[in-house]
């Protein structure tokens, strides 16, 4: 009864390609963006995938300087960008504008051939890496910062896990006095939204000394998360044949370790995807770092500040915004198979 | 059976949520507390039950930062609901492309926020990619000046922004609770004669009710806290909303006695508005979420 006809099969493939090229397009152009130089910034139509190399147009000028031209692709053919027989200025112009890292000197010797065969153009290599080197190097704090988002991350996963798959099992498997108010309670901190206690949460942590530490910060990220993680593993733990757990208990295995041996394993997906979510309000999270730190930032909120309000040098923001996107994306990568699991047996 | 119980069954359920109780006493409790506390004080510290209101009420731009909160979480999760439906009923089969379509959907939600704004902002630029693809497809003849975006116009480009982050992975919720749905349900369904239609109404959706009901309540959540991509993209006070208040108090003025006042203010309001929701979704759902009780 799954056998799709023709039209049922295009339709598919329409929506497929369409949900693809929705997500990857503006993908494809924001990483060509991190790697464009400031020439690039300014050149539209913007490119879909990132040039290699930069060719300029030279002509000698009297004395020993040289008047070097551009073509912004507009249609209107080479412009005059600047005159100048300095060193480091040609040198300081391309590493700025086109992101070429070649020394001075080495300019001035190639484009000394102008003087014998006339004008010419010559094409340098970019330095592709160029706008990272340069987030980084503007903005100090940004390699802390990286550090700090991963330790944050390992404590929000750590502390959520522990104290959330054990209530989870508590509400999937016990009945107790005061199970639906729990229930309730773990919605409610759940729902809490964090930018609600971080100013309080501030004023906690300094008279506790943890302010403006990642253990201050992950102890803010888990309120929603143990909850999350009781609600996603108690499902789970529900849905586990509790028959396999009372034939362990008849063979003589404690709870303990029918719970080690038997049920662990089989909530383990629900576990994994309950850390991605752990790990995602940790690693995303602005707004209460920006309450609850002041030195030690994560590279969420370096990303943030690095912007700022305005759009000149985006593509230095825009190479740090890759570098806070890729773990997390290799993070998803990793759990992807439970992810899948959950999903319903469907192999990644 | 062996006999070494040294817990009585009773009391381990305590026992073990002991460190979980323990955990939000003092971390939730105890800054919920003295942050209701700040909000009824007034700045020399006596009690006033509406002062702190009254101060956040008459600032610059508090009817329009309700406003946009409120139309940005409807009109955002409305529509991303439906596309994701739409899709994930489109793409609930096995197919050879599902590796390919889980990856790419699980990209925009493993992004960054503050990743996605600057994403979005090279897009939405005068010069970025948004006019490239539109002035390439002739659809417009000028460049769009998206970023002076004012008023409603702006929180519907943010809804796009947003949309185009989450709806992706909603649709994944939403075929996850499909997959859940047992075939030989299905073709008893069509044993006993039932239409496509029949089966979508009475076997598919509520089967997908439980995974609804979860992709609703954390979107409205999420939604009704939106501020990095407003601010990022579009700077501060241009499209308010509850916790872009809550920000700029704290990072743009920060250090004046009443822009805490207001950030506590706003972020309290902001609270009172998320759980409200949540109420009010539970209430909606309260029928159904029986329903499923009794089913465990």
């Amino acid at each position: 009864m799954d056998r799709l006809n023709i039209v049922q099969k295009t339709l598919m493939t329409l929506t497929l390609a369409f949900m693809v090229l929705v997500v990857v397009i503006p993908l494809l152009f924001f990483i060509t963006v991190s790697f464009s130089s400031a020439t690039d910034m300014t050149e539209f139509p913007k490119r879909l995938l990132p040039t290699r190399s930069v060719t300029v147009y030279i002509e000698p000028v009297e004395g020993d300087t040289y008047e070097l031209f551009y073509d912004y692709g507009r249609g209107d053919g080479y412009t005059s960008i600047i005159t100048t027989g300095v060193a480091d200025r040609l040198e300081t112009h391309f590493q700025r504008q086109y992101s070429v890292s070649v020394s001075g000197d080495k300019l001035l010797e190639d484009f000394s051939r102008t003087r014998i065969e006339g004008p010419m153009t010559f094409s340098y290599k970019k330095d592709a890496f160029y706008n990272f080197k340069q987030f980084f190097r503007i903005i100090p704090n940004a390699a802390p910062a990286l550090k700090n988002s991963i330790i944050v991350s390992l404590y929000t996963i750590l502390i959520s896990l522990t104290l959330g798959s054990s209530a989870g099992y508590v509400i999937a498997r016990y009945r107790f006095a005061g199970r639906e108010q729990l229930n309730v309670a773990l919605l409610i901190v759940r729902m809490f939204p964090t930018v609600g206690i971080s100013i309080p949460m501030a004023v906690m942590l300094i008279k506790m000394g943890l302010f403006d530490t990642m253990l201050g910060l992950a102890l803010l990220y888990s309120i929603p998360n143990i909850a999350l993680t009781s609600w996603i593993t108690s499902s789970i733990f529900i849905g586990i044949n509790k028959e396999m757990e009372e034939a362990a208990w008849i063979f003589g295995a404690s709870r303990v370790r029918t719970f080690i041996n038997i049920t662990l394993p089989l909530a383990f997906p629900a576990m994994a995807a309950s850390s991605m979510y752990s790990f995602l309000t940790a690693w995303n999270d602005t707004i209460s770092a920006l309450i609850l730190t002041n030195e030690n930032q994560t590279l969420s909120l370096v990303v943030y500040k690095a912007i700022g309000t305005t759009s000149s040098g985006i593509q230095y923001a825009a190479a740090g915004s890759i570098v806070l996107i890729l773990p997390a994306l290799v993070f998803t990568f990793i759990i992807r198979k439970y992810i899948g699991q959950m999903w319903g047996g469907v192999e990644l | 059976m062996k006999h070494t119980h040294r817990i009585p069954k009773e009391i381990m359920p305590y026992l073990l949520l002991f460190p979980v109780f323990l955990y939000y006493a003092v971390f939730w409790l105890v800054p919920v507390l003295s942050g209701v506390k700040e909000v009824f004080t007034t700045l020399d510290g006596t009690f006033s039950l509406f002062s702190n209101f009254r101060l956040m009420a008459s600032s610059d731009l508090f009817g329009q930062a309700v406003f946009n909160t409120a139309a940005f979480a409807v009109l955002s999760v409305l529509i991303q609901y439906l596309i994701a439906l739409l899709l994930a009923v489109l793409l609930n089969r096995k197919f050879s492309g599902a590796k390919l379509l889980m990856f790419a959907s699980m990209i925009p939600m493993a992004i960054t926020p503050t990743a996605t704004a600057i994403l979005w902002k090279t897009g939405l630029m005068k010069d970025g990619w948004i006019n490239t693809i539109l002035m390439g497809m002739h659809l417009i003849q000028v460049p769009i000046v998206f970023l002076n975006a004012e008023q409603f116009s702006a929180v519907l480009l943010l809804i796009v922004v947003d949309s185009w982050t989450v709806t992706p992975s909603i649709m994944i919720i939403l075929i996850a609770g499909l997959q859940g749905l047992q075939k030989d349900q299905k073709e008893a369904a069509y044993l006993f004669g039932a239409n496509k239609w029949m089966i979508f109404r009475d076997v598919t959706l509520p089967t997908l009710k439980p995974s609804i009901t979860t992709s609703i309540i954390m979107r409205m959540i999420a939604a009704l806290q939106v501020w990095a991509i407003s601010v990022m993209i579009l700077g501060y006070s241009k499209a308010p909303f509850l916790v872009e208040r809550v920000a700029f108090y704290v990072d743009a003025i920060p250090g004046v006695d009443t822009s805490t006042k207001l950030a506590y203010t706003y972020s309290f309001m902001t609270t009172i508005v998320v759980l409200l929701a949540t109420v009010v979704y539970l209430k909606v759902s309260r029928k159904t979420g029986h329903q499923e009780k009794e089913a465990s």
